[in-house]
């Protein structure tokens, strides 16, 4: 009717007019675009170059040391002071800068920018990766279940090891990726996900055998009680840091970790058994490793490199918490010999 | 060094220099998260607006249907039918311009990206950083290819040990997984990849991944010549194809014949007509290749002493991948084929 077609084209003219509008927008959104990719070039070449002079400087500022007055001498300090501190300000500036993949995230992703632009995204991509790893661990912790207590197939053995390489693998691009972005995770922390995956995928070649029937419990046993032990571990890491974060004594980018960290002290204390019984339950299954590899009819490979692993996991682990301990005993001690 | 007043009077004046370079530069960040913000205002509303001007060409679209079927055509004026097919025409080139447009806006990932990568953003948001990516996926490409095949020659002619296949199958897997998650940025980034092209990567990196899990025994050690071979003439043949396919796309995207964010692949597409003729003979002897193989696991899961899952899993997976890349070819040739038939008809 002639009726319905007026009303098209009534509504298709403000549809011509609102598409006009969004080609303007566009265009000035892409002309942003382009002023912002210039700035960002602009920022990060006067940080490098400020940071070249400020090296420079700094030398100066240590020959001229034993200044002949002293209001030289206290601006020369001065200048020492700001001096330390500017790095921190060129790191915060950073933060929000493009910057070239490290090799891994290269090898992987190519050159995409990860860099997440502001201070929510960050944080919307810290909390995203805290609930990936509840919720893988839950699902490792039943497969680990079914595994050891249902099913005694060699192939859903070989699931469960390639769900956890993966697992570990994602977990190391998603912890690079928050490392470009600000995190501050320690060198131990991420290192150990990469031997995990190793040890995993070595697991995974292990041909059914006797050897491998008589390390398979062991294993299952094990893996069902680092699932458990880890999903505390999220679980509680997150409200203490939650709660240590609104009182302004965490950064914004810290993570929960699969181990005991300084700041644990206040709450987490309890995990402190746990994770040593952990800990001294991997050197237990580098030991039966080892002692397996003795054995006449031991051929494969995987054994030695297995037990490897997981000696290498052990003492990781045991010494870094090992560190942590001993430094709150040397900051207790302290206190009470100040007091 | 002895100190001079002019020693420490150079300090405090470098320092004044160094601090005005630093107030510049705090200025320059502070403009620079302003237009940040600003630009994000901007994506959010350009996204919205496309999102909802779809929504009414489709309402529209739908009303306009129903405009021509209720009036029956004689009774609607020229003027008026001209002005439905204008806009019909008008709604199909819109559809085409809003993808173009969302090129350069952020979007949510898909769910594998999303599984690996998270939130973060990974849409490039002008043509020469896509371009360079595509490039650089390119270069990925043959690279890994070159290693394989040099890989592949070492365990098949060299050393014969289960952990140096072991490892080969490892590498396999980590490529073609990286392969798809490259692949899916570069689709997010508007590249036009076919779908058998990405699912024959998944399809790959389980073959490997089985294979990976297979024990030395008789039956692996009859198999892994053959397969070895198998992956050294691959390596070869896909060094072939990206090294002639970059050259072609190239070619032809400079008489603008191809769209920019167009990717080499594993197999003939129709473009490829062009000059890339010669490759077809050694795809299709690839793909039978893979019905070989499937064929010889098949068979060796029917003798008695074979215990193990993977041979079946591993001859189902060939025959996939033979079955996908034999008939998507085809389809390639038969296209042209009644190209070809329908050109001397209309001279």
């Amino acid at each position: 009717m002639a009726n319905g077609l007026t009303n098209i084209l009534e509504d298709w003219k403000s549809l011509e007019e609102e598409y006009h509008q969004l080609q303007e927008t566009h265009r000035v959104y892409l002309q942003k675009l382009d002023e912002i990719s210039k700035l960002q070039k602009n920022c990060s070449s006067s940080i490098a170059n400020q940071r070249k002079t400020l090296k420079d400087v700094s030398r100066l500022v240590e020959k001229c040391s034993t200044g002949p007055s002293a209001d030289d001498v206290k601006a020369l300090e001065e200048i020492k002071e700001k001096i330390k501190t500017r790095p921190n300000a060129f790191a915060e500036m950073e933060a929000f800068l493009p910057k070239k993949n490290g090799l891994y995230l290269s090898l992987v992703l190519g050159n995409v920018n990860v860099t997440l632009l502001s201070k929510q995204a960050k944080f919307a991509y810290k909390d995203e990766y805290e609930k990936f790893k509840l919720y893988l661990t839950v699902l490792l912790l039943l497969f680990s279940f079914m595994c050891y207590f249902f099913v005694d197939y060699r192939f859903l053995d070989a699931l469960l090891n390639f769900l956890l390489v993966w697992y570990y693998c994602t977990l190391t691009i998603r912890e690079s990726i928050l490392i470009t972005n600000g995190s501050r995770i320690k060198g131990w922390w991420v290192f150990h996900h990469y031997i995990s995956a190793v040890l995993s995928g070595v697991m995974l070649t292990w041909p059914d055998g006797n050897l491998y029937k008589i390390f398979r419990n062991q294993f299952l046993a094990y893996s069902l009680y680092q699932s458990f032990v880890q999903c505390l571990q999220c679980y509680y890491q997150s409200g203490c840091l939650y709660r240590l974060r609104a009182l302004g004594e965490r950064h914004n980018m810290d993570l929960t970790v699969e181990g005991f960290q300084s700041w644990m002290w206040k709450g987490l204390t309890f995990l402190l058994p746990f994770l040593f019984f952990g800990h001294f339950w991997q050197l237990f299954n580098s030991l039966s490793l080892f002692k397996m590899a003795q054995l006449p009819d031991c051929k494969e490979w995987q054994v030695p490199m297995c037990g490897l692993c997981f000696l290498i996991l052990f003492m990781g682990n045991f010494f870094t918490t090992v560190a942590v301990v001993r430094q709150k005993m040397k900051s207790r001690s302290q206190k009470t010999k100040s007091l | 060094m002895l100190f001079s007043p002019t020693g420490v009077s150079e300090c405090l004046r470098e320092w004044e220099d160094l601090e005005k370079n630093y107030q510049q530069i705090q200025d320059t960040h502070r403009l620079y998260k302003q237009k940040l913000e600003e630009v994000t205002k901007l994506q959010d509303s350009c996204s919205s607006v496309i999102s909802r001007q779809r929504k009414k060409l489709k309402e529209l679209t739908v009303s306009l249907a129903e405009c021509k079927n209720i009036t029956p055509t004689p009774t609607l004026t020229p003027e008026e039918l001209n002005a439905i097919a204008d806009i019909e025409d008008s709604i199909k080139e819109r559809a085409e311009v809003f993808s173009e447009m969302e090129a350069f806006l952020p979007k949510k990932n898909g769910l594998y990206l999303s599984l690996v990568l998270g939130n973060v953003n990974v849409t490039l948001l002008n043509k020469q950083s896509k371009f360079a990516y595509k490039d650089e996926y390119e270069k990925f490409k043959l690279v890994l290819t070159v290693i394989l095949f040099v890989f592949s020659f070492t365990c098949r002619f060299l050393f014969c040990y289960r952990a140096l296949d072991a490892l080969f199958n490892f590498l396999l897997v980590w490529y073609y997984c990286t392969l798809t998650i490259r692949e899916s940025i570069l689709i997010s980034n508007g590249s036009r990849i076919k779908g058998w092209w990405v699912f024959q990567h998944y399809v790959s990196t389980f073959l490997s991944g089985v294979m990976l899990t297979w024990p030395d025994g008789a039956l692996y050690q009859m198999f892994r010549s053959q397969f070895l071979s198998f992956c050294l003439y691959q390596s070869f043949v896909q060094f072939l194809q990206y090294y002639y396919q970059s050259g072609c796309l190239y070619r032809l995207r400079s008489l603008g014949e191809r769209h920019t964010m167009d990717l080499t692949v594993e197999g003939f597409q129709s473009w490829m007509w062009r000059g890339l003729t010669f490759l077809l003979p050694f795809l299709f002897f690839g793909h039978f290749w893979q019905l070989y193989n499937s064929i010889t696991l098949f068979k060796m899961s029917q003798l008695p002493e074979c215990k193990e899952w993977q041979v079946m899993m591993c001859g189902c997976s060939y025959m996939v991948l033979f079955m996908g890349n034999f008939l998507t070819t085809l389809g390639v040739v038969y296209h042209k084929y009644m190209n070809n038939q329908d050109k001397p008809k209309s001279l």
